[in-house]
């Protein structure tokens, strides 16, 4: 992914790559998630080091969008832990143990942190502009003309420059992950999660949606992607993940993951998708 | 009240009434109200709207504390929500004012601001209409905060903002499209709850008449005068709110169709605002 000469769109008009203070961005470790009785995950791992984009796939109810979700912690963990940029998230350390942090840091924390939903999740009472700037403003305290311009820059590289005053439900679902992605963006994470952004899609948007992607993939942004857009994966993914049942159950680089997978389940479920 | 009108005539015509009527009271205190009237309509309309915005205020804090996650702010927000709920107003008028006074926990002193002194008995109207109100209001709010989303909050908390910023800025202004109607209805309610005050021996707008038709003893005249101050208020304010309904639905696209029409809110409305018995 490194082809640093490659032209610096969507990074650039956030004033370029967010800062990283370590060279792993992403360090989840063991961790396992509960709902009630179900184990969900099951001690899962995954280490993401700067620039790098993994894409995780597996069948439904494999526990992806609760990876992801943990990653964030807008799932809590019951055990392991998660380190972005070097930050532990959701927990501080105290004595050597791990406590639940207060609600006020762990909204600090996910600032390194975008994420784009299945259902893109715009605000729906704010225009396309107005999406993009409200969190700069509101938690980064960036100035409001500085947010606008920053919010009319990422719009342009995302093709939407002509709809900043449009209303999510004026845009097509294409347009509106789009805008997600900008909004994102506009808080210049260290990582970017993705969980399934084109699968609510109509066939002929998700072209639209992968391609800004792949920029961001090819500007250096680190990201972990749930998708099963395997076309993607092949030609930005440095690494793919198959996870089954709640567990990492296969990992490679997409030539070695596509064309001879280990696993049976893997195989059986590439099968299925190809 | 067509009905009773209609009674009223009915019986006029078949029996020799004795009643004398001074229609010409009737017409003044509609086309030329005194001064008196004007005071009280003033105060029903500024008593509505303080009590309403103490209410929704109230009612906010109150749909926040039944979802809290913190169970003494749950239970506190159900005991004042049950208490208002479940006991007349006229009790909690009598009991802030009276009760308090007496006790001499709280004698409700006039209170000046500027040119203006609220004396007593109007402070203690206020105070728990607008409790009262809370009560009713932290329902609708609730409802309207559950009608949101939860992909909202989360989408909002996913970019750093903490719970309350994600409450306040993205939730909130949400649930409004869908509270702003039956508040209107709230305040329908509210403009004609407000003539309980007479309790308190407060002269708004139906203890007015009610001095007034004493005075000439005219109650025919002068309380049917009061109900057409009332549907006055009222239609006035059915207008208003379609009004700002029409804006909100256009403000936001997507947003689901208008209410209902200005006619059907101000002929069947009180059947779904569930809370006419206080
Ligand atoms: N909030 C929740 N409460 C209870 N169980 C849940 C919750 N969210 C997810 N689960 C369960 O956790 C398991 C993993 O779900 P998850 O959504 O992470 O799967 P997924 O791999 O993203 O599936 P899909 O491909 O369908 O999106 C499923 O069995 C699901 O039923
Ligand atoms: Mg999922």
């Amino acid at each position: 992914m490194n082809d640093g000469d490659q032209s610096t769109n969507l990074l650039e008009a956030i004033g370029g790559a967010p800062p990283a203070e370590s060279a792993n961005i992403v360090e989840v470790t063991d961790i396992h998630k509960f709902f009630g009785h179900n184990e969900v995950l099951k001690g899962v791992s995954m280490t993401v080091k700067q620039r790098e984009v993994v894409v995780v796939c597996g069948p439904s109810g494999s526990g992806k969008t609760t990876f992801i979700r943990c990653v964030n912690h807008l799932e809590k963990i019951q055990s392991g832990s998660v380190k972005v940029n070097g930050h532990l998230i959701g927990y501080r350390e105290e004595n050597g143990k791990l406590v639940s942090d207060k609600e006020r840091n762990i909204a600090h924390q996910r600032r390194e942190i975008g994420m784009v939903f299945q259902r893109f999740n715009l605000f729906p009472h704010k225009t396309a502009l107005g999406n993009i700037i409200e969190a700069p403003i509101q938690v980064r305290g960036t100035s409001e003309d500085e947010a606008i311009e920053m919010g009319r820059k990422l719009l342009a590289r995302v093709g939407l420059a002509h709809k900043e005053d449009a209303y999510p439900a004026q845009l097509s679902g294409g347009q509106q992950q789009r805008v997600a992605i900008a909004r994102a963006l506009a808080m210049r994470p260290a990582v970017m999660l993705f969980d399934e952004p084109t699968s609510a899609l109509d066939p002929e948007m998700i072209g639209e949606v992968l391609e800004v992607m792949k920029e961001l993939a090819r500007e250096g942004m680190t990201m972990i992607v749930v998708s099963h857009e395997m076309g993607f994966a092949r030609e930005v993914a440095d690494r793919v993940v198959m996870m089954d049942e709640g567990l990492i159950i296969e990992e490679g680089t997409p030539e070695v993951f596509f064309t001879n997978p280990q696993q049976e389940r893997t195989k059986s479920f590439l099968s299925k998708i190809l | 009240m067509l009905v009773v009108l209609a009674l009223t005539v009915a019986g006029c015509s078949s029996t020799k009434s004795t009643y004398h009527y001074q229609w010409n009271l009737f017409f003044q205190s509609i086309f030329s109200p005194d001064g008196q009237i004007l005071g009280g309509l003033w105060l029903t309309v500024i008593i509505s709207i303080i009590a309403q915005v103490i209410g929704v205020i109230l009612g906010v804090f109150a749909a926040l504390g039944k979802m809290s996650k913190v169970l003494p702010i749950r239970w506190f927000a159900n005991i004042y929500i049950w208490f208002f709920r479940g006991t007349p107003l006229v009790v909690q008028l009598m009991f802030f004012f009276f009760g308090l006074s007496v006790a001499k926990i709280y004698t409700w002193p006039d209170l000046t601001l500027g040119p203006l002194t609220i004396d007593g008995p109007i402070q203690a109207g206020i105070f728990a209409l607008g409790l009262n109100e809370g009560a009713y209001m932290a329902e609708i709010v609730r409802a309207g905060i559950l009608a949101v989303d939860p992909g909202q909050m989360e989408a909002a908390r996913a970019l750093g903002m903490t719970p309350g910023k994600a409450m306040r800025r993205i939730v909130l202004p949400q649930a409004a499209r869908v509270i702003i109607p039956p508040l209107g209805n709230e305040f329908n309610n509210m403009l004609k709850t407000t003539s309980l005050l007479f309790v308190l021996s407060v002269v708004e707008l139906y203890e007015t008449f009610n001095i007034k038709q004493g005075q000439f003893f005219a109650p025919f005249e002068f309380f049917l005068a009061a109900a057409v101050w009332y549907l006055l208020l009222t239609t006035i304010w059915g207008v208003i709110q379609s009004w700002i309904e029409r804006r909100l639905a256009r403000g936001t696209p997507g947003a689901q169709a208008a209410g209902p029409s200005l006619t059907a809110r101000l002929i069947g409305l009180r059947n779904n605002s569930g809370n006419q018995a206080r």
